[in-house]
């Protein structure tokens, strides 16, 4: 764990690397459903370094990128990355390999709702918020983060 | 006086009804009417990424079928999110043969037959991205000119220094969109150099404001929030110009809990893009919705001795 403020912890332990692992076919489907080449990522962390809310991540938009290369499905699934992500496309537009880090965060976050996690309910919203916050917001909310 | 297809989108028809209202009044005065599509419905908000969510496109593609059934090419949306879920929608139609296909076999009057991807029918082809959708920011600029609207100034707003603030979906994703350039943009410091204002460069403009977060987390909002406000009042700004119904209520209503988190803020007023430019162009104050603002505006507008209350008196 890093002890120093603003930067994002790694949250896994020391990952496990086998064959079946890696073959299992994460990445391919995270590929297929973005219509990015998971691969052409070298890790240079432009992606982490421009995001708005790394901050608030538990693990870097890098390191997604680097554990899907891995297959590592479950460490991706499970974080709080995915369901902090607004969507905001400055990954995007700052990639130096053109790779859409947007798809790829929209292609794993529906992976993990296939496998029936959802982050955000109609009830885990104020009725008063939900009387004030504009439509975009609300549509917005629950497209990206419930099935 | 012109009419030009225009998609307000749910939130301009209700809750940032100010928005709708200032364009409307705005565009009059200017020499062209925003013409509201007799039906419509609502975009879906947020553009589909993955190619498995057709049925995310149907909306925004009936859209822009009956817009081009209507005879009309071009189509001003002001709200971010519409104008980025219509325009790229309409790019993935355009540019991908099969999006293209699978669109047109739901917006057929005809049952598709279950193998219309291999046939070759033009039945399939029928909406090919004909529609042009513009921001009403965009057609200001490209369409009309920004020189149009310093001639028809009707007061300056010499002496305000304005902060633009982008948001994401405005400009990016850039190879879609093309408005502006996505690090380095201009329109709206344009715009507001047209309204003899003073932009204020700050470099939070392009910075996400936290978008839907809003609902689901609102504290990583409000840290958004508070560095972006604080970034632009630093610089000098007497107000923050957003063109984006979310954008507007993130730094407006987030204000007072950020007021609560930060003992050191001081709150900046927030204005649309069209009620900056429709007081400029001489609309009464009543019609621009200022009362539906958290941070009270009047302070700015005085600043340059526009005095609120006692112009509707007149």
């Amino acid at each position: 764990m890093s002890e120093k403020t603003g930067l994002a912890p790694p949250k896994s332990p020391p990952i496990r690397l086998t064959r079946e692992i890696v073959n299992a076919g994460f990445k391919q489907r995270v590929d297929e459903l973005s219509g990015q080449q998971m691969d052409a990522c070298y890790q240079c962390g432009n992606c982490s370094s421009g995001c708005p809310l790394a901050q608030e991540m538990d693990i870097l938009p890098s390191r997604v990128m680097r554990l899907a290369q891995l297959g590592q499905s479950d460490d991706i699934i499970k974080s709080e990355t995915i369901w902090i992500c607004a969507s905001c496309f400055q990954c995007t537009v700052r990639c130096p390999k053109g790779i859409d880090i947007q798809a790829v965060m929209d292609a794993v976050r529906q992976i993990a709702m296939d496998e029936g996690i959802d982050h955000f309910g109609p009830d885990q919203i104020s009725p008063e918020l939900a009387a004030e916050v504009p439509q975009p917001g609300l549509v917005g909310v629950y497209r990206k983060l419930a099935t | 006086m012109a009419k030009i297809a225009y998609y307000p989108g749910c939130a301009l028809n209700e809750r940032s009804s100010h928005l709708d209202r200032s364009a409307r009044d705005a565009t009059v005065r200017l020499g062209f009417e925003l013409d509201e599509l007799d039906t419509w419905t609502c975009c879906g908000a947020v553009p589909p990424v993955s190619e498995e969510r057709v049925m995310n496109l149907i909306a925004p593609s009936r859209i822009l079928k009956d817009v081009r059934d209507s005879g009309r090419d071009i189509l001003i949306t002001i709200c971010d999110f519409c104008y980025n879920t219509l325009k790229r929608t309409n790019y993935s139609i355009k540019s991908d043969k099969i999006t293209r296909k699978r669109v047109n076999a739901f917006l057929a009057d005809d049952t598709p037959e279950r193998d219309y991807l291999e046939k070759d029918d033009s039945l399939w082809e029928d909406y090919a991205g004909e529609v042009k959708v513009i921001h009403l920011m965009e057609y200001l600029r490209d369409e009309l000119g920004y020189n149009k609207i310093t001639e028809n100034l009707s007061r300056s707003l010499k002496g305000l220094k304005i902060a633009p603030y982008y948001g994401c979906v405005m400009l990016r994703p850039q190879n879609e969109i093309q408005l502006d350039d996505p690090e380095n943009p201009t329109i709206i410091e344009d715009f507001i150099t047209s309204l003899e204002a003073q932009p204020v460069k700050y470099p939070y403009r392009t910075e996400c404001c936290g978008s839907y977060l809003s609902v689901s987390s609102p504290d990583a909002s409000t840290r958004l929030c508070y560095r972006i406000l604080t970034s632009a009042r630093n610089n000098g700004a007497d107000a923050i110009v957003v063109s984006c119904p979310l954008c507007f209520y993130n730094l407006d209503s987030r204000q007072k809990a950020i007021s609560e988190a930060y003992s050191d803020f001081k709150p900046v007023p927030i204005l649309y893009f069209t009620q900056l430019l429709s007081v400029a162009l001489g609309v009464e104050f009543s019609r621009q919705g200022f009362e539906k603002h958290y941070v009270d505006v009047t302070p700015v507008l005085d600043k340059i001795g526009i005095i609120t209350g006692k112009e509707d008196e007149e």
